[in-house]
């Protein structure tokens, strides 16, 4: 198993009514795979896992992304800043 | 060379101070400095009308700061006569009138593409340094979002 933080913030934050998260997750296990695992855990974000961005560790990551071990994982909506 | 041209990058909570700012990125070979600030608008009239309260800023800090050097160092790499840069985003609940956001670059002279590259760092910023603002007024609260999607590599 893997040991990850999830982070949310702003809408996705509001959404799932919590800050962050740890959970264990299969090794290998995909960006793409966990954005549907979210989904079924969390329904009330499985509509925002379509357009939400992710980031591993501090950077852009996508789909096909595999979860490296003890990852900080940060889900968001696009930015606005400024 | 650019280990000694002064960058500041940072998210913070206190008033953006742009006097003690620009003296930090000031050095005796510079002679001009294009700054940008937004600031909150409390009234609206482009697009859909509407007055606004305050705004409350969030952000992803440590990822937050980590990307605004990657937006100094592209502009570096883009204009290497830039000599300091400054990109300080404040957050928060922010009133009216009150500067946000700064993005300052200097140069030796003005026409070096110094406004370019305070223009490229603020559009950076609003695609991929992660903040994100609450818009309140009177018909209620709602968040603002972007619409940049990242690539792979940003």
């Amino acid at each position: 198993m893997n040991h990850i933080k999830l982070l949310f913030f702003a809408t996705i934050r509001d959404r799932v009514g919590m800050k962050s998260l740890e959970l264990d997750i299969p090794t290998d296990l995909t960006i793409l795979q966990l954005k549907e695992k979210i989904g079924v855990d969390y329904p009330n974000l499985k509509e925002s896992m379509k357009s939400v961005l992710i980031t591993i560790n501090r950077e852009y990551a996508f789909d096909e992304a595999v979860i490296p071990l003890n990852a900080e994982i940060a889900l968001f909506p696009p930015v606005s800043g400024g | 060379m650019t280990d000694t041209f002064p960058t500041i990058y940072s998210i913070t909570e206190d008033e953006i101070d742009l006097n003690d700012l620009l003296a930090k990125i000031t050095l005796t070979s510079t002679g001009a400095a294009a700054i940008f600030t937004g600031m909150v608008r409390g009234i609206t009239s482009r697009g859909a009308a509407h007055e606004t309260e305050y705004l409350e800023y969030e952000s992803y800090v440590p990822m937050a700061e980590a990307k605004m050097k990657q937006v100094a160092d592209e502009i570096r790499e883009k204009w290497a006569v830039v000599e300091g840069i400054a990109i300080v985003q404040r957050i928060g609940k922010l009133y009216p009138k009150t500067p946000t956001v700064l993005i300052a670059c200097t140069a030796a002279h003005r026409d070096t593409g110094v406004f370019d590259a305070a223009r490229y760092g603020i559009d950076r910023l609003k695609e991929i340094v992660p903040v994100w603002k609450k818009e309140v007024g009177p018909g209620g609260q709602e968040w603002v979002e972007g619409d940049y999607i990242p690539k792979p590599g940003e």
